[in-house]
C-alpha cells in the first residue's frame, strides 16, 4: 500500500504541482477544506443550539404535566412516559421527601442536578436503573407539593446523530467537489508543464549555438504563445546582431590581411637588403615574426568563420582514426620531448572507422595536443588515448596542466577567450591561444559531434574528451 | 643550383598584385610576362613558351579553373601555380583537381609566392624518377630507404626520412614553413607554435652533427634551405 502510494503522492507533490495552475488548484483546495469545515462547525452548533432548545421545551413541558398531575396519578404517569419511550431517549425517577426510590428507571438521585425545576447539562449522564449510563444529557428536576422528587433526563444523542449526518453530508459534498478538482488540477498542470517541456526541447539547440531555432506556437494563442513569440521576436533580433557582429570582425580580418601582407612584405624586402652584419637585421626580423603572428591570427579567425559556414560535407569519407592519431602524435612528439614532457599515445588494437572530414579531424586533434603542450608545464605529462564506446569512438587528451576552472570550460571554446589563469602571466602569451579551440569547436559542430573538459583523473590537469559520435 | 632564366606568365586582373608578382619573380631572376585576363592568358598559354604559369582563380572571360582545364586538356603540362581569394578546403580541392600544381591564397607573401614558383620550376626540370638524392656528403637512398652522411649511416625516424627528402628534393630553395608542412605531412592548416622548426631542429641535429659543415639552413623570416653554406 504505502508502496504504491510513495510515487504517487511524490508524483503528485513533485514539480507537476510547482506549476502555476498546480498550485492555485492546491491553494484553492486548501481554502475550500478550510471554509467548509468552518461551514459545519457552525451548522453544526447551530443545530445543536436548536436541538438543545427542543429538548429544554420538551423538558419544560414533561416536567410542569407531571408537577401539576396529583400525586396518586403521578407512577402511573410515569409508567406511560416509560411505555411511549421507546428509544430509551428519556430516563426518569420519582423519589420521596427522604429520597428514597419509589419509580422510573432511575434509582439514584443524581447528586449533580439540584432539584430547582431549571434545567441543567449533565456532561456525564446519570446511572440507570439497568446499569447503563445516559450520555450526554439535559436533566430537571422538581419538588412537588408531598416533597417527592421528580427527576428527568434526556440524552442528547440525538443530536450526536444529527451531527454525524450533518458531518457525513459534508465530508460526501467535499470528497465530491475537491476531489474532481484535484483531479482536474493535476491534469491541467500536466497540461502546460507538456508544453513548457516541449518549449525546453526546442529551446536546447538554440542553447548549443543554433541560432535558427524558434519555439512552437500553438494555434490556442494563449498566454504561452505569447510569451514564446516574445522570445521568437528576441531571438530574431539576437541571431541579426550575431550575424552583423561575425560579418563585422570578418570583415575587419579580410580587411587588414592585405595591408599586414603588404608590411610584411616591405619588411622583407628591408630585411633582404640590409647586410648580415647590421645590427638592425633583428629588429626587423623580430617585427617579420610579429606580423607573421598577427596574420595567424587573421587567418584563424577567418577559418573559424569558414568553418561555420560549411554546410557540405564534401570532404567527408572514412576516416581510420588510429591513423590519423599516430601521425598528430609523430608530428607533436618532438614539440612536447623539447619541453621535456612524456607525450604517450595509448590506442586499442581496433577502433571503428568514422564518417568525417579526415584533415579536419586532425586539425581539430592538432589545436588540441597544441593547446595542451602550451599549458602542460616543463616535466608535465601528455596522454592521447581512444577508446571505442557503444556510440562510436571516443578521443582523449589529457594533460597535467593547471586545469581549466569548471566555470571557464564552455567559455574556453569561444573566440579570444583567455582563461584568467593566464591574463597578466608572461608564460601565457602563446599566440593564436584564444582561436585554437575555437577552431576544434567549428569542427565538431560541423561534423555533429562533442567534446567535453573536465578535470584529468587524479591530480590537476585538463582531460577534453572529442566524442566522435553523431548526435544525430 | 640555379635554373637559369625561367620564363614564367603571371595572369591576374588585379593591378596592384599582379605588379607584386612580377617584381618579386623578376627580382628573383626569371622573365615576366603579365596578362590581365583569362582569354588572352590561355592563348598565350596555349603556346606551352613557359616554364611556369601564376593564374588567378578569379578572371574576366575564362576563369582560372576553366582555364587550366582547358590547358591540361590541350597537353599543355606548364606546371600551374593557382593564387585564389577563395581559401576555403573546397576550392582549394577544386582547383588542384582541375590541373593545378598548387594553390596559394590571397592574399599572400610575396616571398612564400616566389618559393613556390622555384618548387614548380624545379619540379619541371626534375629528370625521370629518381632513386637516389644527393647533396654534397649527403646522400638518400629511396630504395632502401636509408640516408648516410660523410660515409656514416644516419638513424632516421620515418618522417624524418621523409622530411629530408622533401629538402634534398628541393635543395637549393627556400622553402616556407607552410609548404613543408603541406608536402611532408599533406595538411593544408596552420600547426601553431613551431612544430615544424622542431621537427627540422631534430633532423638537423642527425643530418649536420658537429664537426661537419651544416647543410640545412634556416633563412630568416622565411623559412630553410638544404645544400651549402650561403
Amino acid at each position: 500500500m504505502t508502496r504504491l502510494e510513495t510515487p504517487l503522492l511524490a508524483s503528485l507533490l513533485s514539480e507537476r504541482w510547482r506549476s502555476s495552475a498546480g498550485r492555485l488548484i492546491l491553494l484553492y483546495g486548501a481554502f475550500f477544506l478550510a471554509w467548509t469545515v468552518l461551514l459545519i462547525a457552525m451548522i453544526d452548533w447551530q443545530t445543536y443550539r436548536y436541538l438543545e432548545h427542543v429538548v429544554d421545551e420538551i423538558l419544560e413541558q414533561r416536567v410542569a404535566y407531571l408537577s401539576a398531575l396529583d400525586r396518586d396519578k403521578l407512577p402511573g404517569a410515569l409508567a406511560m412516559t416509560a411505555a411511549i419511550d421507546l428509544r430509551g431517549v428519556m430516563s426518569f425517577g420519582l423519589f420521596d421527601a427522604d429520597g428514597r426510590y419509589l419509580a422510573g428507571n432511575i434509582d439514584k438521585q443524581p447528586l449533580e442536578l439540584p432539584a430547582d425545576g431549571a434545567i441543567h447539562a449533565l456532561a456525564n449522564g446519570v446511572a440507570r436503573i439497568d446499569g447503563d449510563r445516559t450520555g450526554p444529557s439535559r436533566g430537571v428536576s422538581v419538588r412537588i407539593g408531598d416533597g417527592s422528587r421528580i427527576v428527568l433526563v434526556r440524552t442528547m444523542t440525538v443530536i450526536d446523530r444529527v451531527d454525524i449526518i450533518i458531518r457525513n453530508g459534508f465530508t460526501w459534498a467535499l470528497s465530491l467537489t475537491l476531489i474532481p478538482g484535484l483531479l482536474g488540477g493535476f491534469l491541467l498542470a500536466r497540461g502546460s508543464l507538456k508544453r513548457v517541456r516541449r518549449i525546453e526541447t526546442s529551446v536546447m539547440p538554440i542553447m548549443r549555438g543554433d541560432l535558427g531555432t524558434r519555439l512552437p506556437i500553438s494555434e490556442r494563442r494563449d498566454e504561452v504563445d505569447m510569451l514564446s513569440s516574445i522570445v521568437n521576436r528576441m531571438l530574431d533580433r539576437i541571431e541579426t546582431l550575431l550575424e552583423e557582429v561575425k560579418s563585422v570582425s570578418d570583415n575587419i580580418a579580410h580587411d587588414l590581411r592585405t595591408p599586414l601582407t603588404r608590411l610584411r612584405a616591405q619588411l622583407y624586402r628591408l630585411q633582404r637588403d640590409t647586410p648580415q652584419d647590421d645590427t638592425r637585421g633583428t629588429t626587423i626580423e623580430r617585427c617579420i615574426a610579429d606580423t607573421d603572428n598577427l596574420l595567424d591570427r587573421f587567418r584563424a579567425l577567418l577559418r573559424i568563420s569558414e568553418l561555420e559556414d560549411i554546410r557540405r560535407r564534401a570532404g567527408f569519407g572514412e576516416v581510420d582514426l588510429r591513423e590519423k592519431l599516430q601521425r598528430v602524435h609523430e608530428l607533436f612528439s618532438p614539440v612536447a620531448e623539447d619541453k621535456r614532457i612524456v607525450f604517450t599515445l595509448e590506442l586499442p588494437a581496433e577502433l571503428t572507422t568514422v564518417l568525417a572530414d579526415g584533415d579536419l579531424l586532425f586539425e581539430a586533434i592538432s589545436n588540441l595536443l597544441d593547446n595542451a603542450i602550451k599549458f602542460t608545464p616543463t616535466h608535465g605529462r601528455i596522454a592521447l588515448q581512444a577508446v571505442d564506446e557503444k556510440a562510436g569512438p571516443r578521443i582523449d587528451v589529457i594533460d597535467s596542466g593547471p586545469g581549466i576552472p569548471a566555470a571557464e570550460r564552455e567559455a574556453v571554446l569561444q573566440r579570444f577567450y583567455r582563461t584568467k589563469l593566464c591574463r597578466n602571466e608572461h608564460e601565457c602569451e602563446a599566440p593564436g591561444f584564444g582561436l585554437g579551440l575555437s577552431i576544434v569547436a567549428a569542427i565538431i559542430k560541423l561534423h555533429d559531434y562533442r567534446i567535453e573538459i573536465a578535470d584529468a583523473d587524479g591530480g590537476t590537469g585538463t582531460r577534453m574528451s572529442l566524442y566522435c559520435q553523431p548526435s544525430a | 643550383m640555379l635554373v637559369g632564366m625561367a620564363k614564367i606568365l603571371t595572369i591576374e586582373d588585379d593591378v596592384l598584385t599582379a605588379r607584386e608578382i612580377v617584381a618579386e619573380l623578376t627580382n628573383n631572376g626569371n622573365d615576366v610576362e603579365s596578362v590581365g585576363n583569362g582569354h588572352e592568358g590561355l592563348q598565350r598559354a596555349l603556346t606551352g613558351a613557359y616554364d611556369a604559369i601564376t593564374l588567378d582563380r578569379m578572371l574576366p572571360e575564362v576563369d582560372g579553373l576553366t582555364l587550366v582545364t582547358e590547358l591540361r586538356r590541350a597537353g599543355i603540362d606548364t606546371p600551374v601555380l593557382m593564387i585564389s581569394a577563395l581559401s576555403d578546403v573546397d576550392a582549394r580541392v577544386r582547383g588542384l583537381r582541375a590541373g593545378g600544381d598548387d594553390y596559394l591564397t590571397k592574399p599572400f607573401a610575396p616571398d612564400e609566392m616566389a618559393a613556390r614558383v622555384e618548387v614548380l620550376l624545379r619540379r619541371r626540370h626534375a629528370a625521370a624518377p629518381e632513386t637516389r638524392l644527393t647533396v654534397n656528403d649527403l646522400d638518400l637512398d629511396l630504395i632502401a630507404r636509408t640516408a648516410r652522411r660523410n660515409g656514416a649511416t644516419l638513424e632516421l625516424l620515418p618522417i624524418e626520412f621523409h622530411l629530408l627528402e622533401f629538402l634534398m628534393r628541393n635543395s637549393g630553395q627556400v622553402l616556407t614553413r607552410s609548404m613543408i608542412f603541406e608536402s611532408v605531412w599533406g595538411y593544408n592548416f596552420n600547426p601553431g607554435t613551431n612544430v615544424i622548426d622542431v621537427h627540422i631542429a631534430r633532423l638537423r641535429r642527425k643530418v649536420d652533427a658537429e664537426g661537419l659543415p651544416p647543410l640545412i639552413h634556416t633563412v630568416r623570416g622565411r623559412g630553410y634551405c638544404m645544400g651549402d653554406a650561403q
